[in-house]
């Protein structure tokens, strides 16, 4: 498999959030992976502490720059996360606009991070980045953003309220040329602990599981979906063991048990099912 | 296995050196790899064109203090490379004597990357820091034949010196010390190069004792960046598994090079096409390619134990 990803995300040198957490998996199941670090930090911002430094909008460029002077500005996938800088962010669409001008089969992947339960926990004036510039980008010929997964919400789930509901929409065009979607549901065990990092695997994640089932949606959700239920798990049994009975493990303690899951990451056990809607 | 590595060294996005090299290996051999990026680059410094950033000795020590401040500063291990700038690299040498106070069964693994072929390709200032600073609290280092000789100011010309000179950079400080090339000629002719290990340790009732290996090293037709980073993170692995058998770790750590350097040299010359010299992104190592080999390398040449 040939397949090169430039991945443009925070880089910490403790821990697995960003680059750190989408890198190592993609590496694991054959992916060149290329990365522009946003940020260089000691550790995630959940912690206590944290210090380091920023790559300004600029920066990026210059780096970007030296790719292309190179003639090596081919990718086949971008993928991007957390950002806090809107010039930032507007130099990225310029990039993945001119990568794709180099690769028009190139597949953008966003996680279009803005906030959670209820509200925003970037600036709000990524908001109208996000929408007006960085979504439409993620887009075929046509301008309809092809895959689209709601990662978590709060719909009750059929299955209780220790599951939380994921839904996802894929549009294929048929052989016949006509339009169709495929739309799924899924219903996720909900564990009681706050991780960081654990969507940016995901978004890796599901480039990955689509690449190799582009239009089986039903299929790369549950690997994606798999993948991370192990990956939780295992955290979560180390967190705790860590932390000692009855107390709540620390930020440090609950980084994401990530080399140690290369053979979940290599090939999920799929643990649970999508229903086609 | 619960071992954590502080890997300080090069980022490049594309292309794999420094942490490039270093991390993905380290990671699916099961270490936590904790990296602090000393340089931000397109690639490395052989394509025609790179650009990027340096980190400075201060933001060195920033994110430092963020993991003291977190108090998670705990590392088995240190693995340091190719540095340009004395000041940064003094800063790595208060953090790793910082680190060995916290934890004093650390390793600092340690190239001492001055030059190679007679003449030192980092600035000469560089000089005086490794050889009073950086090696003396290095465990283990990787020079190659350049770098031990201007430590130690000793030439090799026979297999005699390079023992000696082995034995003057232990007495420096380092227990294991690896000469990752040479001159030497090989037994198996010119198509070989030598490579040669010498470990020293003490023995329980207190006398001490050096393990000496020599390797016959298939030569490659092509420049390779990176490997030196490959080489040091994987012998700092597979010393870790064989820590009392230094003829086992290097026969893992060559042959897992060999593994990575011929399925490269496959690929870069399928890609530049029959009589043309592959360029340098063509070069880049064919390391998420190898993972198997890395995992478990198929062992392809013996050390010999010398005395």
């Amino acid at each position: 498999m040939e397949c090169r990803v430039l991945s443009i995300q925070s880089h910490v040198v403790r821990g697995y959030v960003g680059n750190k957490s989408a890198t190592f998996p993609l590496q694991v199941l054959g992916f060149e992976v290329d990365s522009i670090n946003s940020v260089q930090f000691s550790n995630h911002t959940g912690y206590a502490h944290w210090k380091g430094q920023v790559l300004t909008a600029e920066e990026l460029n210059v780096l970007y720059e030296g790719i292309k002077l190179n003639q090596v500005n081919r990718y086949d996938y971008i993928l991007t996360g957390y950002s806090r800088d809107s010039s930032f962010l507007e130099t990225v669409v310029d990039i993945i606009q001119e990568l794709k001008k180099a690769n028009p089969s190139l597949v953008y992947v966003c996680d279009p991070v803005m906030g959670d339960h209820g509200a925003m926990y970037v600036p709000e004036y990524l908001l109208p980045v996000y929408r007006d510039k960085v979504v439409p980008l993620s887009s075929s010929t046509q301008l309809i953003i092809k895959t689209v997964v709601l990662t978590s919400t709060d719909l009750p789930s059929k299955r209780g309220d220790q599951f939380l509901v994921a839904l996802g929409s894929q549009n294929i065009v048929k052989a016949d040329g006509t339009k169709t979607s495929q739309k799924i549901c899924m219903d996720m065990p909900k564990v009681d602990a706050v991780f960081v990092g654990t969507g940016d695997l995901f978004a890796a994640m599901l480039l990955a599981w689509t690449h190799h089932h582009p239009k089986d949606l039903k299929a790369a959700c549950e690997k994606t979906a798999s993948v991370m239920h192990h990956v939780i798990r295992r955290t979560m049994t180390y967190a705790n063991e860590m932390a000692g009975p009855g107390k709540r493990p620390s930020p440090a303690q609950l980084e994401l048990r990530m080399v140690q899951s290369k053979a979940d990451i290599e090939n999920p056990a799929v643990v649970l099912e999508a229903r086609v809607l | 296995m619960e071992c954590r590595v502080l890997s300080i060294q090069s980022h490049v996005v594309r292309g794999y050196v420094g942490n490039k090299s270093a991390s993905f290996p380290l990671q699916v051999l099961g270490f936590e790899v904790d990296s602090i990026n000393s340089v931000q680059f397109s690639n490395h410094t052989g394509y025609s064109h790179w650009k990027g950033q340096v980190l400075t000795a201060d933001e060195l020590h920033v994110l430092y203090e963020g993991i003291k401040l977190n108090k998670v500063h705990q590392y088995d291990y240190v693995l340091t490379g190719y540095t340009r700038d004395t000041s940064f690299l003094e800063m790595v040498v208060d953090i790793i004597q910082e680190l060995k106070r916290a934890n004093p069964n650390l390793v600092y693994v340690c190239d001492p990357v001055l030059g190679d072929h007679g003449s030192m390709y980092v600035p000469q200032n560089l000089y005086p820091v490794y050889k009073n600073k950086v090696v003396p609290v290095a465990d283990i280092i990787t020079p190659n034949q350049f770098e031990a000789e201007l430590l130690t100011g000793k030439n090799i010309t026979t297999e005699k010196d390079a023992v000696e000179v082995m034995d003057l950079l232990h007495a420096m400080g380092p227990d294991t010390v690896v000469i990752t090339s040479s001159d030497l000629p090989s037994r198996l002719g010119d198509r070989f190069l030598v490579s040669l290990g010498s470990q020293r340790k003490v023995r329980p009732d207190g006398s001490r004792t050096t393990q000496r290996v020599r390797m016959e090293v298939h030569k490659v037709d092509a420049v390779f960046v990176g490997t030196g980073d490959l080489f040091a993170a994987m012998l700092l692995a597979w010393t870790h598994h064989y820590p009392d058998d230094l003829k086992m770790a290097c026969e893992k750590t060559f042959s897992v090079m060999h593994h990575v350097i011929q399925r490269t040299i496959s690929y870069a010359h399928e890609l530049a096409g029959p009589g043309r010299r592959p360029s340098p992104p063509q070069l880049e190592l064919r390391m998420v390619q190898s993972k198997a080999d890395i995992e478990d390398p198929a062992i392809v040449l013996e050390a010999t134990v010398i005395s």
